[in-house]
């Protein structure tokens, strides 16, 4: 296309508007291993005492933090292979299989999709404590692997539609049932899928934080975003903003890491978008 | 039916039985617990009956006849194991040995009565008046503070302690600790001056936050669509981001960015601005933080849906109008732009319910402040069933609230199957038999 028009007055805005985020982001990475002399903006010193929430333990009351990780490991990790685990059936019943009011639930699929679960925590909150669950790390797995279900089989519908029905025909001529054409035929071409459902769920539980907040609050099953907001926003007016930096760039590693891996797999998904 | 409907079903069935039990359920209990008057004081389970001073109080304003509650105070004075024992100690074991076995069981209803058949024992009868005045009230038994786990003790105790038939009913309510149905939730909710803000705010928040996420995010889109490809994916992955970092560190960055000794506070008071919290010292800073905060997120989620959409006109279209000499302000108005009513429609409807109902960022950052500028719906919700200062979590009033953010959501869900092309969804599967 023809040169029609300057490139640096569209750059400019852009970087204008970018530039706070660039600001965080950098002091995020600098504040993090840096000292400086109060009320200036550059650092005068490396440093890692701020990293030494790893080695020694806070005077904040919670466990070490090599607890709290392996609590938000578990919880992500469980989260997405519950959520992997029902929405690879769920996703194939609803993609090929026909079967009585099949139309009902692909519309109970999209209302559920589209419906915003925040609006029921304190539902789910009392439901809890009646099961006896509140408090636990199960109970919040339970609750966010639920919560992220709709969302899991939507996208795994939209990868068995893709798949060629081809594959299945000749599968059930050949004699096989419809469960061994899934298993054999079908679930080795949706892999992809399976991999973008376990991605996506585990960020999505590793960031969540208001269900851990509200549902287990105490000291066992504490994950690292409820171990930093509690130091957020329980430090008044001393807030050690180098040690809050360091503790987040400790937290939010794997998932820059995912994120560089899997780029653009994952742009595509947030198109879908779960977050305001 | 045929098999194929039974491994469908099968394969439905867990995920069938997670959203029942987790969104279902909840969205019925929500209309439930809306009416009753559930809070930590009630519990959640049920509760107990006991009358205390302020009960007692509210019976009297209610208008309940002094005598009655002359009986509630006092209901008399009972001769059992718990009050022998006490004699037994203060004034020995032969004393109560005596005065129980001729007296165990009986209820006096005056002390003069008592006091009589204290002085009356045979062979150690306790004759100094104060001496009597103290046995007696070791015997003393009323209702008041006493814990009765259900409603047939506590309604034994009040026949026991002879309370006039009429006045039963009102005393059992205000007894019970126990949450109950109620409809004032609602009424109440109507006479509070700040549910009205609440809404107020909440009205402010969506309509700015809207706006800069689908304006931002089409600027996004279309910028990035002619710059120079690097530059491009450059922008895009600054703008993904703030999306894909957890929203507590995110939050962590803004907060120091405005903080006391943050950026904006430093950068200042080169220029001799003196340094403060630039995010929560007016309302306006408050609004126009929360506003970008939920911005620079919002904003990704409209620059991935758009760019995708411009990237699906066919190019020639794009050619055909710079052939006709279409300048590019021109190219985005007439081409872009109508090419992208529907995702824009999408964004506008999609971000609009989750901005109604979503308070995790404005809970980190300001936490509704200063002075309850920033508090929305949802977030007045949270604070009310879940998390505040005074400690006796309302659930009943904060699922009132939460009540009209589900109906809302449920209607605006709906809306959506009208939205999304239902149709191609419902195309039959084509292996049958």
């Amino acid at each position: 296309m023809r040169q029609n028009f300057r490139n640096w007055p569209v750059l400019l805005v852009l970087f204008v508007f970018s530039a706070p985020l660039l600001i965080m982001l950098t002091f995020l990475l600098v504040d993090a291993f840096t000292t400086k002399v109060p009320g200036t903006m550059f650092p005068n010193g490396v440093t890692l005492h701020h990293f030494r929430f790893l080695w020694t333990d806070l005077d904040n009351g919670s466990w070490g933090i090599w607890g709290v990780t392996l609590n938000t490991f578990n919880f992500a990790l469980f989260t997405s292979l519950a959520v992997t685990a029902i929405s690879v059936t769920a996703g194939y019943a609803l993609s090929r299989l026909a079967f009585p009011a099949r139309g009902f639930f692909l519309g109970g699929l999209i209302v559920l999709h589209a419906f915003p679960t925040v609006t029921l925590i304190i539902a789910i909150f009392l439901i809890l404590q009646l099961l006896g669950l509140y408090n636990t790390l199960i109970g919040v797995i339970v609750v966010k692997a639920a919560l992220e279900l709709p969302f899991g089989i939507w996208v795994m519908k939209g990868f068995y539609d893709t798949v060629p029905w081809e594959i299945e025909m000749a599968g059930v001529q050949d004699g096989a049932s419809r469960f061994t054409v899934w298993w054999k035929l079908i679930l080795p071409q949706v892999q992809p899928g399976l991999l973008a459902i376990l991605i996506f769920s585990f960020l999505s539980g590793w960031s969540e934080f208001i269900l851990p907040m509200v549902l287990a609050p105490g000291n066992d099953a504490q994950v690292l975003s409820t171990y930093l907001a509690t130091m957020l926003l329980d430090g008044g007016t001393q807030a050690d903003f180098n040690l809050f930096k360091a503790v987040g760039l400790f937290y939010a590693l794997p998932v820059i890491i995912i994120y560089l891996v899997f780029q653009n797999k994952l742009m595509n998904i947030y198109g879908g978008g779960t977050k305001g | 039916m045929q098999r194929s409907s039974w491994l469908g079903l099968a394969f439905l069935s867990p995920a069938l039985i997670v959203v029942l039990l987790f969104f279902m359920v909840p969205v019925v209990l929500t209309g439930f617990f809306a009416f009753t008057n559930m809070s930590t004081a009630t519990g959640v389970k049920g509760g107990e009956y006991v009358l205390n001073a302020s009960g007692l109080r509210a019976l009297a304003d209610a208008g309940l006849p002094a005598n009655t509650l002359d009986q509630i105070e006092g209901a008399g004075y009972r001769v059992d194991a718990g009050g022998l024992e006490a004699l037994a100690a203060e004034f020995g074991q032969p004393t109560a040995d005596e005065f129980g076995k001729l007296h165990a069981g009986e209820v006096f209803t005056k002390r003069r009565d008592i006091e009589r058949a204290l002085k009356g024992l045979r062979s150690n009868p306790i004759r100094k008046t104060r001496d009597r005045k103290a046995a007696a009230e070791l015997f003393k038994r009323s209702m008041m503070n006493e814990r009765f786990p259900t409603l047939p003790a506590f309604e034994a105790a009040l026949e026991e302690a002879k309370i006039p038939q009429a006045d039963r009913p009102l005393i059992t309510k205000v007894a019970y600790t126990g949450w109950v149905w109620t409809a004032e939730n609602f009424g109440f909710l109507l006479s509070l001056e700040s549910t009205w803000q609440y809404a107020k705010n909440t009205g402010i928040y969506v309509v700015f936050t809207l706006s800069f996420n689908v304006l931002f995010g089409l600027f996004l889109a279309i910028a990035t669509f002619y710059l120079p490809a690097g530059q491009a994916s450059t922008f895009r992955a600054i703008w993904f981001l703030p999306r894909i970092l957890p929203p507590v560190l995110y939050i962590v960055m803004w907060r120091w960015f405005t903080w006391d000794t943050g950026f904006i506070s430093t950068v200042l008071s080169s220029f001799g601005v003196a340094p403060k919290n630039w995010m929560l010292d007016t309302e306006f800073h408050a609004w126009t933080t929360i506003v970008l905060i939920n911005g620079f997120v919002g904003a990704s989620m409209g620059m991935i849906v758009f760019s995708s959409a411009i990237r699906a006109i066919p190019s020639s279209m794009l050619y055909a109008s710079e052939v006709d000499g279409a300048n590019r302000l021109q190219q985005i108005w007439h081409i872009i732009l109508p090419q992208l009513r529907w995702p824009i429609l999408f964004i506008t409807s999609y971000q609009t319910m989750s901005l109604l109902t979503s308070f995790e960022y404005i809970y980190l950052a300001t936490d509704g402040g200063p002075g309850g500028a920033t508090e929305v719906w949802a977030l007045a919700a949270f604070h009310t069933a879940l998390n505040n200062y005074g400690g006796n979590l309302q659930y009943g009033l904060g699922a009132t609230y939460a009540l009209l953010l589900v109906v809302i959501g449920l209607m605006a869900s709906l809306a959506y199957l009208r939205l999304f092309n239902f149709r191609n969804l419902l195309i039959k599967p084509r292996i049958e038999g």
